[in-house]
């Protein structure tokens, strides 16, 4: 099987969910990683995810069809690489109209790229709509809610069901206000920030390492669903049994 | 030997998008493998000859010598469906010259397949050319087409018009060819190829092109909703009765977007 790249979508239809949060701890989780990668900013009046990595993310604009272009195209071309979008809640309708109208899932899979949408979640009816309506439209695309504490305490998972069971939610601990602020400078840098500061481990640090810890089970149980999706369930069996025997 | 079948497309002016429902008609009997030719009559330069070379011909249908050309092969050519492109203004006296040659008769007979996809124009001055062309088509499949596809705003009509316009035709059929994204239009204009083709990113030599993903995708997405039109005319059934069995021809495959 072909190394396939994760295009992870960072999606919600509302602003102030922490999508650019996200999409950052993402982007510095795979950086860690020694990942080749790459990043979108879509919000073109607002580009805060391309401010904290300049050298990495690009601010694109879909409105129009040029924009569209370059942002799409410039996804299929060349070596499939890990690409992390923050898609903002202004370009979230037309983002999701482009890909489908234009097949570009499709496409997408026979250059060895799997689009994952990552939806930041909250509990407005608007926004369980407007998940229950992009999965629709998007059937086989894979999506994985994702839980952000700070925005709301209450989680209702059956609002957002994930397309395979075994994908969860992804859950971000809430921080205290004060830390947020430091998290939110500029220069602020979560690789380094684990790297560099010596000492015991603080509210941060053990705020980060639990979310690089979800993204890394993530990372394996879409793995696994592909898996799962890609092999008949005998085939799948004989696998497992084979592990458990080699354990 | 099968039915042949006659299409002509008009309509009573121009711009109205005539030859791009013209090709997207060559498109869709090309992927349903009906054999087809086509006859461009804006001579000297016909649009539909610069996208479709190979299967079209530069004709005018008022003259005796082409009409013969047309009409008297109609039972020897390998085509099975013949689209005449008919230039603006041309399609009352093309009718009228198809009832005065007998075609129409032959029609009545049953002995030829006869659909007339008329364009229609977004003003009220087009009304007398469709009482025009009613006269000729009683045994025609006739179908009205509202074409959207460089337009958004169109039929601005008040209804009690519209509808004792349409009353003439009760048994006419309305399509609808939705808007097409203009820049994905133009580039298939600057790359002068089929739809199918451009969809398929080649070039007019069949070798690989390299058009936007995004564009192509619009072009496939329009053109999956225009062929859903055809398809729900039964297009394909009405020409079925007269086309042989899918045999050569280039084998393009299409693939819709799913809704």
């Amino acid at each position: 099987m072909p190394q396939q790249a994760p295009l992870y979508i960072v999606a919600s239809p509302r602003p102030r969910v922490g999508k650019t949060l996200i999409a950052r701890l993402l982007v510095e989780f795979f950086r860690d990683n020694g990942r080749a990668l790459v990043g979108y900013d879509l919000d073109p009046r607002e580009p805060t995810f391309a401010g904290y990595f300049p050298d990495l993310v690009a601010t694109m604009n879909i409105a129009d069809t040029p924009g569209q272009m370059a942002l799409f195209d410039r996804l299929l071309a060349g070596i499939p690489r890990t690409t992390v979008i923050d898609l903002g809640y202004g370009p979230f309708e037309q983002f999701f109209d482009v890909m489908t109208e234009i097949g570009f899932v499709q496409e997408a899979r026979r250059r060895s790229i799997e689009p994952i949408v990552l939806f930041v979640t909250d509990p407005s009816p608007g926004t369980v709509r407007a998940y229950a309506d992009v999965r629709r439209r998007l059937e086989t695309t894979a999506f994985v809610p994702v839980h952000n504490e700070a925005v709301s305490v209450m989680y209702e998972k059956a609002d957002f069901p994930p397309s395979r069971g075994e994908y969860g939610v992804i859950r971000i601990p809430r921080l205290s206000a004060i830390v947020r602020g430091v998290v939110d400078r500029p220069s602020f840098s979560f690789g380094a920030y684990m790297t560099e500061r010596p000492g015991g481990p603080t509210e941060i640090h053990s705020w980060i390492g639990t979310i690089f810890t979800e993204f890394r089970e993530l990372e394996l149980r879409l793995l696994m669903g592909k898996l799962g999706a890609s092999l008949s369930d005998s085939v799948v069996g004989k696998l497992s049994a084979t592990l458990r025997s080699g354990r | 030997m099968a039915k042949p079948t006659v299409v002509v497309v008009g309509a009573d002016k121009g711009g109205v998008g005539k030859t791009t429902v013209a090709r997207t008609l060559l498109d869709y009997f090309t992927a349903h493998h009906v054999p087809t030719r086509a006859f461009d009559t804006e001579s000297p330069k016909g649009t539909l000859k610069r996208f479709h070379p190979d299967i079209s011909d530069i004709v005018d249908v008022t003259s005796v010598p082409d009409q013969m050309r047309i009409f008297d092969t109609l039972s020897t050519t390998d085509a099975s469906v013949t689209v005449i492109d008919v230039r603006a203004g041309l399609l009352s006296p093309t009718l009228r010259s198809l009832r005065d040659i007998g075609f129409l008769e032959a029609v009545k007979k049953g002995q030829l397949n006869f659909a007339v996809f008329h364009i229609l124009g977004s003003s009220i001055a087009s009304l007398n050319e469709i009482e025009d062309t009613s006269a000729f088509t009683t045994d025609a499949k006739y179908f009205l087409v509202k074409n959207y596809f460089n337009n958004t705003s169109f039929f601005e009509w008040d209804q009690p018009t519209h509808a004792a316009y349409f009353k003439r035709f009760k048994d006419a059929v309305e399509i609808t060819i939705p808007k097409l994204n203009e820049m994905a239009y133009e580039q298939v204009e600057l790359a002068s190829v089929p739809f199918l083709t451009f969809v398929a990113n080649k070039n007019a030599k069949g070798d690989a092109a390299n058009y936007s993903f995004v564009l192509r995708g619009y072009v496939r997405h329009w053109l999956g909703n225009v062929w859903g039109e055809y398809d729900r005319i039964k297009l394909n059934d009405f020409v079925a009765s007269a086309a042989a069995p899918a045999g050569g021809g280039p084998r393009v495959q299409v693939v819709r977007t799913a809704q």
